[in-house]
């Protein structure tokens, strides 16, 4: 069953117009990603073991991808036989569904998280809003766009297009809405020390707390997640009552997989050889234990993951959402995130959109959004055919005729007329005759049709006379020895 | 490696794009290779390798362009396992060698061909690929012969991504250059696209456009370290922004890396020639 994934519904050329002429995310993202993409290069450069490591962590993902049934089977067994709880969700609605009823069951009122691209996945803040239940972000970069009422532009730096003083603005007005000391500066240390002042206060009040996952130990039954600020240890701890939504590609089976893989986000998406800090769940707190919830319970989602399995697309379930594709990315260094239009950003985002929803939301991402420059498969730490893909995914659009009947004319015709010599001369001569109305000094400067689109911005010279072929023809050619 | 002294008989795959929009590119290409001792034959029937048409999605259309090209070069080759062809674009020849193998498997397979069938053209195509070579790694395997005193030109060198990417080709063009006396000079984030992307850059020209406008910004610092020049192994890239250069009226030299060495070849390599050489007008 194809998922559901939350979608800006602008157009395109809204969502592109409105990036271009933002210069401050412009070039707010584009610090951002150098430096974290640069930082990637200088952390494997620095660790010799580094490149192995990263092929065996493939490894791992591949094989718990391939026998992922059989590994959530036991998962869930463990987690039953710990107290959890474990739930299956085939798409987006059946998940909000399960979290909402655990909420109301329980009288939630308020409800803290952290950082989980799959509850983004979900809309899930807006679902519990929807009824009545406050939640509140707890990772710093989505407590900041969730002051803002934005979304994350980065699958791991959801405020990566925001700047120092755009952050102290929104602490201001909470700090105002709340009645309490504004952040001193917009210095890096004040605003941090403003956002963890206020978020303890929340850390407290909770009465649920929901998590992502970056994986799934099948063995232990285990939920692992990987933060730099340590608000998971709150998350998982603090509140009674714990959810915990992972897509099933998380999975791995057992601990010695979990030691390949668990380095793998840090390093190649801040180039850090673990992150700051590690959590781990394995099941409710046991009578003689101080911390844990009293109820735990796993929503393992699908959304659309399995319609990949046995595909030659099965690869794009190793993401570890690294977000090292993003920061290689041109064009995502131009648009950001927001102009995605998905949950899921840059080369990753546009080959998952369209095949987890099977074409049904954002058709146009795999051709509107790349260049097919390559960086992002040399980039992807899990080996993911991300370029290849991205062709294929042109190819099954044409294939479902998806693009414009005029630009599939065009082609056609093309390939008609260069498949054979004669109708390549046959079309320069065309080209020669109809660039006459298009030449400004000595250059093309507009012209009709698939091409219109360049003179937009740049200039061409007209087709040479003689043209190369031509050249050879008169000088080395048969024309010439006779 | 290259058999001293044996007179090689290069095949010449000018591309569609230098074909059509400067074939000065290609004239220079031959001039270079047959200074150092080559025969150049040029299979006149060629057309184009058909990367426009598969990196838009439209596949049946590149195999048809595809089929094209290995007969005609395989006509040319005409059994000679040692034969080159050589690729004025490293682009084109990452088409050729890295996706026309399973281009043709699949798309004979959408045609309702055989398995069988499909293999062979799978196989075919990866021995006519075998045989391509991009330029500057032509190059690179040819000594220096009768080198200038070093004029210390400066350029700025773009490696396609393609030629990065696929071909696995990063520092040896820019020390080609340097063997012939150019300084080269270092580029910001020389490893980012150009923004041109094949028909992209018509499709989603502001988009393409942006990513060019970051090159040029980084092209003007390295302008100021004394950058005299643009130059690649990619015509797509130089077309693009050259294009943009001239659409901002920057008189800027922008040349195909054939027709630098050309011209240290000829010992004429200077500035004024460069310049001369980039905004060289139609012939009548």
């Amino acid at each position: 069953m194809a998922g559901q994934l939350p979608i800006d519904s602008r157009p395109w050329p809204v969502r592109r117009d409105q990036a271009l002429q933002d210069k401050t995310m412009q070039q707010t993202i584009q610090f951002v990603t150098r430096r974290v993409a640069n930082a990637k290069v200088a952390a494997y450069t620095a660790y010799p073991e580094g490149e192995r490591l990263r092929q065996r962590a493939v490894g791992v993902k591949r094989r718990s991808v391939e026998n992922m049934e059989e590994h959530l089977a036991v998962f869930a067994q463990q987690v039953e036989a710990h107290g959890g709880q474990v739930h299956r969700a085939k798409t987006a609605a059946d998940a909000i569904r399960t979290v909402l009823e655990v909420a109301k069951n329980h009288g939630v009122q308020r409800v803290i998280k952290t950082k989980s691209m799959v509850t983004e996945e979900l809309e899930l803040n807006r679902a519990f809003e929807s009824v009545g239940i406050a939640v509140r972000e707890t990772d710093l970069g989505e407590y900041i766009i969730q002051l803002a009422h934005e979304k994350p532009s980065h699958i791991l730096a959801p405020a990566a297009h925001k700047n120092r003083a755009q952050i102290e603005a929104l602490f201001d007005q909470d700090a105002a809405a709340y009645h309490t000391e504004p952040p001193a500066s917009d210095d890096i240390l004040a605003l941090t020390q403003y956002a963890r002042r206020r978020l303890r206060e929340e850390f407290l009040a909770a009465d649920m707390g929901v998590t992502g996952g970056n994986f799934l130990v099948a063995e232990t039954g285990t939920l692992v997640l990987i933060t730099n600020e340590g608000n998971a240890d709150m998350v998982t701890t603090l509140p009674p009552i714990l959810v915990s939504v992972v897509g099933v590609e998380k999975i791995v089976a057992d601990w010695p997989g979990l030691t390949e893989v668990i380095q793998q986000p840090a390093l190649s998406g801040v180039g850090q050889r673990l992150s700051s800090y590690t959590t781990m769940v394995s099941g409710t707190r046991g009578t003689d234990q101080w911390e844990g919830p009293d109820e735990w319970h796993v929503v393992l989602l699908d959304n659309g993951r399995t319609l990949l399995k046995d595909t030659p697309f099965e690869d794009v379930l190793s993401c570890i959402r690294c977000g090292a594709c993003l920061n290689v990315c041109p064009v995502f260094r131009q648009v950001g995130g927001h102009a995605y239009g998905s949950v899921y950003p840059g080369p990753i985002g546009i080959v998952e959109t369209p095949l987890l929803t099977n074409f049904e939301v954002l058709p146009e991402l795999p051709s509107v959004l790349c260049t097919l420059c390559h960086a992002c498969g040399e980039a992807c730490p899990m080996d993911i055919d991300l370029p290849g893909h991205i062709v294929q995914l042109r190819k099954i659009k044409r294939d479902r005729h998806m693009d414009a009947a005029g630009v599939t004319r065009s082609y056609r015709w093309w390939a008609r007329f260069w498949a054979t010599p004669h109708g390549y001369r046959r079309s320069i001569r065309w080209a020669r005759w109809g660039q006459r109305w298009f030449v400004r000094h000595g250059r093309i400067q507009s012209a009709p049709g698939l091409a219109g689109g360049w003179f937009n911005t740049r200039d061409m010279p007209p087709v040479a006379s003689p043209t190369f072929h031509e050249w050879w023809e008169r000088t080395r050619g048969k024309g010439h020895r006779s | 490696m290259k058999d001293e002294g044996r007179e090689q008989t290069l095949q010449l795959f000018a591309t569609c794009l230098i074909d059509l929009f400067r074939p000065q590119a290609a004239i220079a290409a031959v001039e270079v290779m047959e200074r150092r001792g080559s025969t150049v034959e040029f299979p006149a029937a060629q057309t184009c390798c058909g990367q426009f048409s598969y990196n838009a999605g439209y596949h049946r259309e590149a195999a048809d362009l595809a089929r094209h090209w290995i007969a005609v070069f395989e006509a040319a080759l005409n059994n000679d396992s040692h034969g080159r062809i050589v690729a004025l674009s490293g682009s084109c020849a990452a088409m050729i060698i890295k996706e026309y193998p399973l281009l043709l498997y699949r798309d004979a397979l959408d045609r309702g061909d055989s398995a069988v069938e499909a293999k062979r053209w799978q196989e075919r195509a990866e021995r006519v690929g075998e045989q391509v070579i991009e330029f500057t790694e032509w190059l690179a395997q040819e000594k220096a012969a009768n080198l200038p005193a070093s004029l210390g030109i400066g350029v700025v060198y773009h490696n396609g991504c393609h030629m990065r990417r696929m071909l696995g080709i990063t520092t040896g063009p820019e020390t080609v250059l340097q063997d012939y006396g150019f300084s080269v000079v270092p580029i910001e984030d020389a490893d980012q696209c150009c923004g041109f992307g094949g028909t992209y850059s018509m499709t989603e020209w502001r988009v393409s456009t942006a990513v060019a406008d970051q090159k040029l910004q980084a092209l003007g610092k390295a302008r100021e370290m004394g950058a005299q020049c643009l130059t690649s192994a990619d015509f797509g890239c130089l077309g693009h922004l050259g294009g943009r250069l001239s659409r901002r009226r920057d008189p800027f030299p922008v040349v195909y890396i054939a027709e630098l060495i050309a011209l240290t070849d000829r010992g004429q390599l200077t500035v004024e020639e460069l310049q001369q050489m980039a905004h060289q007008k139609e012939k009548s």
